[in-house]
């Protein structure tokens, strides 16, 4: 990991294409502006790991689940 | 489903699995995601199946590049009415061509099955190129329940 300081203001370069400034420093919480092409994806991390865990979770690995999904599925319709 | 007639030398991607069988996907079955999907970076190329069951909201999404690799996903926008409205505009082309996925996971008991709609895979339906795209409104779960609790 590289490990940078900066002050309020200042920023940081990463790739030709990438800014991350420090806008605010509150207590424990940073502010913090990103700029970068539309392509490259910014996320929370935290978030970006519960949906790498949630697509892990999704694999289909049962041969049956879709027609299990299917199922569940008709039978709630027939109830109405 | 009849095939309409097609020129002799169509591409065709070969498509090995022990799930699904062995077949040829023509090229403009593909679904093309040029970053994969969250986690899954390597999966570029899917192809979606049809509905095993007619009348079902549920369809396999395959992936052409790893081996045994699939998900079952619905059309989130044909199931939750007003879900279109959050989903961002497509940078370019028209709003037509937008069509969504939701991953669905379904644990052993698939009551409980939940889809994915804080991260649903954009599709623009006229280049056929998609991208699991994060909904930033804090609006949606990672898991939806599909079917009402009844606890």
């Amino acid at each position: 990991m590289l490990v940078l300081t900066r002050k309020l203001g200042e920023v940081i370069r990463i790739g030709d294409a990438v800014t991350v400034r420090v806008l605010e420093v509150k207590g424990n919480q940073v502010r913090l502006g990103v700029e970068a092409p539309t392509e490259v994806r910014i996320y929370r991390e935290e978030v970006y790991r519960a949906i790498r865990k949630e697509n892990e979770e999704a694999v289909l690995r049962q041969a049956g689940s879709i027609d299990m999904a299917t199922a569940a599925w008709q039978s709630q319709r027939d109830k109405h | 489903m009849a095939e309409p007639a097609r020129q002799a030398l169509t591409d065709t991607i070969p498509l090995h699995s022990e799930r699904f069988g062995d077949f040829e996907v023509p090229a403009d079955r593909v679904l093309n995601f040029p970053e994969g999907l969250i986690g899954f970076r390597e999966a570029r190329r899917f192809v979606l199946l049809e509905p095993t069951r007619p009348g079902s909201p549920f369809r396999c999404l395959v992936s052409l590049d790893v081996v045994e690799l699939s998900f079952v996903v619905c059309d989130p926008i044909a199931l939750w009415p007003g879900y279109a409205a959050d989903l961002p505009p497509p940078a370019d082309g028209s709003v037509g061509d937008l069509a969504a996925l939701a991953i669905v996971t379904v644990p052993q008991n698939a009551n409980d099955m939940t889809a994915n709609l804080m991260a649903p895979l954009l599709l623009d339906s006229r280049t056929r190129t998609g991208r699991q795209t994060v909904l930033d409104t804090g609006r949606y779960s990672t898991r939806h329940h599909l079917l009402p609790r009844s606890e």
